[in-house]
């Protein structure tokens, strides 16, 4: 009996392997290419939302009975009377049963402004390489966007492998670099779709990368921050 | 499509964004600080952009561009661009391609490079 999906598979695993051959076909329609992102996508992306929020309302459960750990005493550099009162005040989780309906709204609008926002860098990398030509416009770059995101989508498979107790830890590091590589795949599809050198795609995600990258800290740090707020 | 001032839109998106940031900015002393800086010594290239946008939410705008002087750039081409935009949309007009001449391209990668370079002499 043939597995279900296993063509669509194979399909993505070699454009993963031979990226530079993966987008020779003929463009798809806009429209197709983010249908068949998002059907692809969605589902995975729901699966890892689910897990993960599931999995932190556990930790914050736990974090409330047992107070904060020692590493957190230390990089947030509050008092540590402060944070444990903190932690003593922290309202209980909501029920997982409460939270999953609400990944049914917010994972497909996430998922469709990771897909622009990967479209409005890349394509500002790629035109600061000089890699857009006059005939491809934006639109060309949502559907370079949505054809690699479906394919990239993969990587969001192999993430959940990470939630199997104790291999989540072992697989930190492949995983992450996986995303790396996931990352700079975007660029081969930018480079076929808008007909440049592949070196200028894959060169755009790093700019894009390299220009918020220092975002991505302040964010972090926004997180950081909120763990030193104590009353 | 073409009827939708999506530049507009953002620009919108982006103020609503700055305004409600500017909520944020009691908390602000309590920031970290920039893991780059921390790191190399130096500022990165987006230093000194959290602050200039606290302090535009709360319409300090002379703040706002000493923290980061590009955001003077921002300040007066992010209106210009929404008015071309909506009058685009009215006219139901395509988007123009960005320009191909390099000397403009060249121009944005000085311009980056001089913000950062601008931002580390001046410590910020």
């Amino acid at each position: 009996m043939p597995i279900p999906f296993s063509a669509s598979l194979r399909a993505s695993l070699r454009a993963l392997v031979r990226p530079s051959r993966a987008f020779a076909d003929a463009p798809p329609p806009l429209g197709r290419a983010l249908g068949r992102m998002l059907a692809v996508w969605v589902p995975l992306a729901l699966a890892n939302a689910g897990l993960t929020v599931w999995r932190a309302l556990q930790a914050y459960g736990q974090l409330r009975q047992s107070g904060p750990p020692r590493w957190l005493e230390r990089l947030s550099g509050a008092d540590p009377e402060a944070l444990w009162e903190l932690f003593r005040t922290l309202p209980a989780p909501p029920a997982f049963d409460r939270v999953w309906p609400w990944l049914l709204l917010v994972v497909p609008i996430g998922l469709l402004g990771t897909w622009i926002h990967h479209a409005v860098w890349d394509h500002t990398g790629l035109w600061l390489l000089g890699g857009l030509k006059q005939k491809h416009g934006f639109r060309t770059t949502l559907v370079a966007e949505a054809e690699a995101l479906r394919i990239a989508a993969l990587g969001t498979l192999v993430g959940l492998v990470g939630f199997v107790p104790g291999l989540g830890a072992l697989l930190t590091l492949p995983l992450i670099l996986l995303d790396g590589y996931l990352w700079l795949f975007r660029g081969f599809a930018l480079a076929a779709r808008h007909g440049c050198e592949p070196w200028k795609g894959v060169a755009a995600t790093a700019v894009h990368a390299v220009l918020l990258g220092t975002c991505a800290l302040g964010l972090t740090a926004m997180m950081l921050m909120l763990v030193r707020v104590a009353p | 499509m073409r009827r939708v001032p999506w530049v507009a839109l953002s620009v919108l998106a982006l103020a609503l964004g700055i305004r409600l940031a500017a909520f944020l900015a009691p908390l602000s002393n309590l920031m970290p600080g920039c893991a780059f800086k921390r790191l190399t010594g130096f500022a990165c290239v987006t230093c000194g952009l959290t602050r200039s946008v606290l302090a535009l939410g709360q319409g300090q705008w002379y703040e706002a561009i000493y923290w980061y002087p590009a955001m003077a750039f921002l300040l007066v081409l992010a209106p210009l661009a929404a008015l071309w935009d909506v009058r685009r949309a009215w006219r139901g007009d395509a988007y123009l391609p960005l320009p191909t001449s390099r000397a403009v391209r060249f121009g944005v990668w000085i311009l980056l490079g001089g913000i950062w370079a601008l931002q580390v002499m001046r410590g910020i």
